[in-house]
């Protein structure tokens, strides 16, 4: 049965089985790999994308669950910019990167939650996404610069470019 | 032979004579075809957002291409039933049902064949409904498409098979008298009152039942399991840490969602988006004032946000002093979406020590969501979550008893039993929605 | 490891080239200026034509296109250490290039890159002099261009960001590669005298500039094995036999999976290698189709041998191989160990345990394999190309040379790639379908087939005088040996017979002692079991636990500050002197760490009730390239359920020259939090021959809520550049330990380190 959703703006239609994973379906029918395997079980954070604006461990959401959809992959994120991509190379976050997208997908949902999150709160947002390099110093330095940067720009928008 | 047993056999026998007299109904003749849409395009309009109100849908549609054809499912003890084909088809439908027989139907539980029906079909609420509304529905039916589709028959076991012993049921259990208002209540409320114990027959899910399938009257809302969803209590015995009160139950029934208790999923998500959308804001205003009557003796002490920041933060507090493997699970598959500040708990995050899947008594409700996740079928596109089958029996029971002790709750008992079974659901419905036409 | 690299023993050492062993060419490659060392002297006689046919040696190259971009060819696996930009810095500063302009490009195995091998923490080390040597070559060859279009003697010049400067007037390098005609040779004593920029003139070493892998790594651009992909590829599923070795297929049912849309067949692995004996692979067009074909295969095994090895049974064997005193190989045996034992006034012994660790690497092992005109591609992310291609070519039954690694970045490596057996099967299943075969391991199937970090069993005994001296100490350490198994030829030379250097490395620490003896044994019924594996630190991360464990002890045991105990103990005399250029100042330089992580921790301040600092050094892993590092841990216990809290982790680190400083601090960040997890949050067991957890439901590596603060710091060094990405893995875990001791007075000898031991031990301690 097709399902149909878009992915980083782009209409699409999908005719795979209802239950294959949305991982695999973005992976290997759409092409966009930036979106991991980790674990397969919803406890690594490897693979999550942004489905209607939410953090969603696609290895283990059935592509029929999303018909309908937004769905947003870290390509799209990239597309569209984001002050994470920019503070997580400004922090020199990654090490070997594999987890990466996932914990930038993470941690932007989570800043729409929690434009101006305390370190309690990165912490208990982002356990859920493991970092096997344990670049986790730099991966709360990223999201706290990346908040600061977003609630200056909200605040006073105009500055910037006088800056 | 006790004496009992002789006067038992004394009275099945005067019973079968009563029976043979009373349980007899008359067919009521077919209905001219041609009759079929002289109905004015109002009345049609008013049926089809009654019908939703009542939601004739979600029994009586199996397929979208089959709309009220009929075949859905009710599994019972005592066997299946199945929904019957409401579309105007002539010899699979109610096309050839006057509207005497469609109101006799609704209230009295016959069918035009004389037939007596289970109260799986809810005419001991539908009896409350107004002649006018009845009317609208009867329209909103009677130009839908006609579809050909006949159901697989009730497989009940003997002697439920027995369609002439509901005679005895509703000797028993029902009472035709239809419900009347409350003068000393405000037009709000009766009418809220009005649209549940009638169409919306809400106790029907809301309310536990008897062994032979009755609303238990003494226990009115006091929460049931109906189709492997349970139906949260709504009495004053709802074990929410935040009570529902009219905004809260306004917003969920609107829109699906409460910022402390949850999101409206299963058998309730269809209500939400399929059933009462259509319904003005009026009428679910209403269906709120009557619902947060039905505990009116246990309001929030203090104001609901205050009340959701405290339990939230005494949650989290719990939840800090452990490091069990329940905990890890819950930080690793959980926390990163659940997680609130308690100041701001957001309905998209569903707040666990709040939800009432967590304090229902019933496990239900958050073993099937963690099972087997919530797609945008459910009908909130902001919430879907992804099912976590993969996890072991042995995680979900840790995880289970620890969202229960974070809130301070009893653990549930008979977890594994439960989830081996809804597991088993769960592949079913997996099993045979391959190659069907999905959501 | 590059001791042993380098060494006799070693088939592949002598690829490792001596810097400017056969000079250095440099001439026109089309429009770019390339720069190589030359393959043979002729090639120094026409440095263009030798360009033109590709006769350099390419250990080292780099070239530079028209428009000035630098690019760097790197043929070590990028993991996450950033190596290529280590590298391509190193270049970069000798060249004076613009660092905006530099690029990398990992290349695909290949003979000329030599022996190709990422691990050890030694690339940095390893490469050095040759490439400052090929980054000077370079900028003196452009000054001389240079000079002669502005129109003045090179020796007026200077070069800068990519520019040759004279005075006021400047050309860049892109216009002088664009002119062309640049060509010149540099003889073997040319090479050695080429002038080498002083420390102090460094602009790109030991600067902030950023790590050129980032970027692709951010946007989720950058190819990881997983992404790679083939028209006409299917995937690869195997069907894990009940043990590593000796299991072979007795039957396969696929009548029930036969339904299953996607789903092809089910093949039995026939390895000539005898790396995965008794793999079956299910072959489907969707990785989710070969999923659900797997739970629908029924295939019966005979099973091999170790089917009923739990973990009490190899500790307990490990025990048994302990107090045998012929089994291992003696390591070193310094003074009178013995006679020093039977007239100890008092003798500490104490036995550690470590249990197995999983590699966990976020990516599962995959590989894809094809056969193209008579050549086979493996694509895949590996870190020893070298040790597998041979492997490999057993597998296939071809050549060597017909066998290419196309390189991948590795989504994590801590050693599980070291051990490329991952290959194996895809490319056997490749062979047997006739078409590209794309393997991937779903992440239970990756941890039954990890090579994980053994289980470890070690004694140590130290004798005291009447004095409380230490008079010797014995250090028995036993575990599955990875180098045994997977690499015989890295075996190392003892007293009596070959030992796996790596198994034991750590143990021959710097402290000054009348006698010591350190035996490395191997734990046969460990290799057996699993395939044992090299990761992160690989021994040292069990042999330092134990001995800065036991060197706590002592100390406590003598009534002695920790600290002050151990630096009494590091003298820079004798065999601690330190030798000129990897260890210059020896045992001082661990004795400075020491000093500094002593005042960083604000050692021996007032702390809350049950914290305490706890304190732990090591030279690394190897005393030819030792990494002088300490550690201090605050850690606080909960005595109600034991639960241990890392609040802090001071650590200090001397690696000599840091070239990448920020690379070094993320290094250093993610080995210490490694130390942490595994002291405290992973660690498995054998069950009837298998590790028992097989996903994050159950093995639960350090998230990020249990990060604690760290304190870092360098020691300011213009001493050779040596290893960073292991050392501090190593004395975390003992300084936990050692803190958990000065906190509530349990001593943990076991890691992972479990609340309801440390409850346990409380609780007995109350009784008592």
């Amino acid at each position: 049965m097709p399902t149909e959703f878009k992915i980083n703006a782009r209409p699409v239609t999908v005719d795979v089985p209802d239950d294959t994973p949305l991982l695999w379906v973005i992976r290997d029918d759409l092409g966009y790999t930036g979106t991991k395997f980790g674990c397969g079980i919803g406890l690594c954070g490897a693979c999550t994308v942004h489905v209607n604006g939410r953090a969603t461990r696609s290895c283990i959401t059935p592509v029929k669950d999303v018909a309908n959809s937004v769905v947003t992959t870290i390509e799209g994120l990239a597309e569209k910019g984001h002050p994470l991509l920019e503070t997580w190379v400004e922090a020199q976050t990654p090490q070997c990167g594999y987890c990466q997208p996932g914990q930038i997908m993470q941690a932007a949902a989570m800043l729409r939650d929690f434009p101006a999150p305390t370190d309690e709160q990165i912490n208990q947002v982002m356990s859920g996404n493991l970092c096997r390099c344990m670049a986790y110093v730099r991966i709360r330095e990223a999201i706290r610069m990346a908040a600061r940067r977003m609630q200056a720009g909200s605040a006073r928008p105009q500055e910037a470019d006088h800056a | 032979m006790s004496k009992g047993w002789y006067l038992a056999i004394a009275l099945l026998v005067i019973l079968a004579v009563v029976l043979a007299l009373a349980v007899w109904q008359p067919s009521i003749p077919a209905a001219d075809l041609a009759k079929r849409h002289s109905f004015s395009p109002e009345l049609v309009e008013r049926g089809k957002v009654l019908a939703g109100i009542g939601n004739c849908e979600t029994c009586h549609t199996i397929t979208a291409d089959k709309p009220y054809a009929g075949g859905v499912e009710f599994p019972s003890p005592f066997g299946s039933l199945y929904s019957t084909n409401i579309s105007p088809h002539p010899e699979d439908g109610i096309g050839r049902w006057p509207r005497e027989a469609f109101v006799r139907a609704m209230r009295e539980g016959v069918s035009r064949e004389g037939a007596h029906l289970y109260p799986a079909f809810p005419y001991t609420h539908y009896k409350n409904i107004t002649d006018e509304d009845l009317d609208a529905l009867y329209a909103y039916f009677m130009t839908r498409e006609p579809v050909a589709h006949t159901p697989p028959s009730n497989n009940l076991s003997f002697p439920f098979n027995l369609r002439f012993l509901q005679w005895g049921w509703k000797l028993l259990f029902f009472d035709p008298d239809p419900w009347q208002p409350d003068p000393g209540r405000s037009e709000q409320w009766n009418r809220g009152a009005y649209l549940a114990k009638g169409l919306g027959h809400c106790s029907a899910c809301h309310t536990p039942r008897n062994f032979m399938q009755a609303e238990k009257k003494n226990r009115a809302y006091a929460g049931a399991l109906v189709d492997n969803w349970y139906a949260t209590a709504l009495d004053e015995s709802q074990p929410v840490p935040v009570h529902w009160d009219t905004d809260s139950l306004y917003q969920y029934l609107r829109s699906g969602t409460s910022n402390y208790h949850g999101v409206a999923v299963g058998s309730m998500g269809e209500v939400v988006h399929r059933g009462l959308r259509q319904a003005p804001d009026s009428d679910i205003r209403a269906l709120a004032s009557y619902m947060e009557s039905l505990s009116a003796d246990r309001r929030n002490t203090g104001n609901p946000r205050q009340l959701a920041a405290e339990t939230i933060t005494a949650a989290q507090q719990r939840a800090h002093s452990e490091h069990g493997a329940g905990e890890a699970l819950y930080v690793s598959a959980c926390a990163s979406c659940h997680y609130n500040d308690p100041q701001h708990p957001l309905a998209a995050r569903a707040e666990l020590s709040l939800n009432s899947a967590v304090t229902a008594d019933d496990p239900t409700n958050l073993l099937r969501v963690v099972i087997e996740g919530v797609g945008t079928g459910a009908g909130t596109p902001i919430l879907v979550m992804p099912g976590f089958s993969t996890l072991s029996d042995e995680n979900l029971v840790e995880l289970a008893d620890f969202l229960r002790r974070r809130s301070n709750l009893p653990p549930w008992k008979n977890l594994q039993q439960r989830i081996g079974e809804l597991r088993e659901l769960h592949r079913q419905s997996q099993h045979s929605a391959t190659g069907k036409a999905g959501e | 490891m590059l001791k042993y690299l380098t060494g006799k023993n070693s088939a592949g050492a002598d690829e490792l080239a001596s810097p400017g062993r056969r000079g250095f060419i440099v001439g026109m490659a089309g429009a770019a200026l390339t720069l190589a060392f030359a393959r043979s002297p002729l090639s120094l006689a026409n440095p263009d034509k030798a360009v033109a046919e590709g006769a350099f040696d390419p250990t080292v190259w780099y070239w530079i296109e028209p428009d000035g971009r630098v690019v760097v060819n790197i043929a070590k696996a990028e993991m996450g250490q950033h190596i290529g930009t280590a590298l391509a810095r190193i270049v970069a500063d000798e060249l004076e290039a613009d660092w905006d302009q530099v690029e990398l490009r990992y290349v695909d195995s290949d003979p000329k890159w030599g022996y190709m091998v990422t691990g050890g923490s030694w690339s940095v080390w390893q490469s050095f002099d040759q490439l400052s040597r090929a980054g000077a070559a370079g900028r003196s060859v452009l000054i001389e261009a240079g000079a002669k279009e502005l129109g003045v003697k090179p020796e007026q010049c200077r070069a800068r960001a990519g520019r040759v400067i004279a005075g006021n007037r400047s050309i860049s390098y892109a216009d002088l590669v664009r002119g062309g005609g640049i060509s010149r040779s540099f003889t073997d004593e040319e090479l050695k005298q080429m002038p080498i920029k002083p420390p102090s003139e460094r602009r790109i070493i030991g600067g902030q500039t950023r790590a050129l892998d980032i970027p692709g790594k951010v946007d989720g651009s950058t190819l990881y094995g997983l992404d790679a992909r083939v028209d006409g590829m299917v995937y690869g599923r195997p069907i894990m036999p009940p043990t590593r070795y000796g299991s072979a297929v007795s039957s396969i049912d696929d009548s029930a999976a036969r339904e299953i849309p996607g789903y092809r067949q089910t093949i039995t692995l026939e390895d000539p290698s005898g790396t995965v004996p008794g793999w079956a692979m299910v072959i489907a067009d969707s990785f989710h189709a070969a999923n659900q074909a797997v739970e629908r295969v029924a295939v019966k095994w005979s099973p091999g041998k170790t089917t009923g090895v739990h973990e009490q049974a190899v500790l307990d064997h490990g025990r048994k191989l302990i107090d045998a005193a012929d089994q291992g190989v003696l390591v070193r045996d310094a003074g009178e160990v013995d006679q020093a034992f039977s007239d100890a006034a008092e003798i500490l012994e104490s036995e550690y345990i470590t249990h197995g660790v999983l590699h966990f690497q976020l990516e599962p092992v995959n590989a894809l394999a094809l056969e193209k005109d008579g050549r086979w591609e493996i694509h895949t992310g590996n870190q020893w190309q070298s040790l597998i291609i041979p492997v490999l070519a057993k597998a296939l039954q071809v050549p060597e040379d017909r066998i290419v690694m196309r390189t991948y970045l590795l989504g994590g490596g801590f050693g599980r790639r070291l051990n490329g057996d991952y290959a194996v099967p895809a490319a056997l299943a490749a062979k047997a379908v006739g078409r590209p075969v794309k393997m991937v391991l779903t992440r239970e199937d990756d941890a039954l087939f990890d090579s994980i970090r053994s289980p470890s069993v070690q004694k140590i005994r130290m004798a005291f005088d009447g004095d409380g001296k230490i008079t010797a100490m014995e250090h028995h350490a036993t575990a599955g040996w990875p180098t045994q198994v997977m690499a015989p030829g890295f075996m190392a030379d003892g007293i009596n017979g070959k030992y796996d250097p790596f198994s034991i490395q750590g143990a021959l620490h710097w402290y000054t002692m009348d006698g010591h003896r350190v035996r490395a044994i191997s734990n046969d019924l460990a290799n057996d079991t699993f395939r044992p594996g090299w990761l992160r630190s690989v021994g040292s991360g069990w042999v330092n636990w134990a001995l800065e464990s036991a060197m706590d002890e002592a100390a406590h045991k003598a009534g002695e500050d920790p600290i002050e105990f151990r630096l009494r103990r590091l003298k820079a005399q004798g065999i601690n002197a330190g030798s000129a250029p990897n260890s210059v100042g020896g045992a001082s330089r661990q004795a400075n760490v020491l000093r500094r992580v002593r005042e960083l921790s604000g050692w021996g301040g007032e702390l809350p009730a049950d914290t305490a600092l706890g304190v732990a050094t090591s030279y690394g892993q190897e005393r030819n390239m030792p990494t002088w590092t300490a550690c201090v841990a605050r850690v606080r216990v909960d005595r109600d359920s034991g639960r241990p809290t890392v609040e802090k982790l001071f650590v200090v680190t001397d690696a000599g020259t840091i070239v990448h400083p920020d690379g070094a601090r993320a290094q250093v960040e993610g080995a210490a939090l490694w130390g942490l997890s595994m002291a405290l949050h992973e660690g498995t067991t054998l069950r009837n021959g298998n590790v028992v957890d097989t996903n994050l439901n159950t093995y639960t590596p350090l998230r990020m809520r249990d990060v604690p603060d760290i304190d870092m710091e360098f020691v300011d060094s213009t001493e050779t550049a040596v290893g960073l990405g292991e050392p501090a893995t190593t004395v975390v875990g003992p300084a936990i330990a050692n803190a958990i001791f000065a906190a509530v007075g349990v001593r943990m000898r076991e890691i992972p380190i479990r609340p309801e031991a440390i409850r346990a031990e409380l609780q007995r301690n109350q009784k008592a």
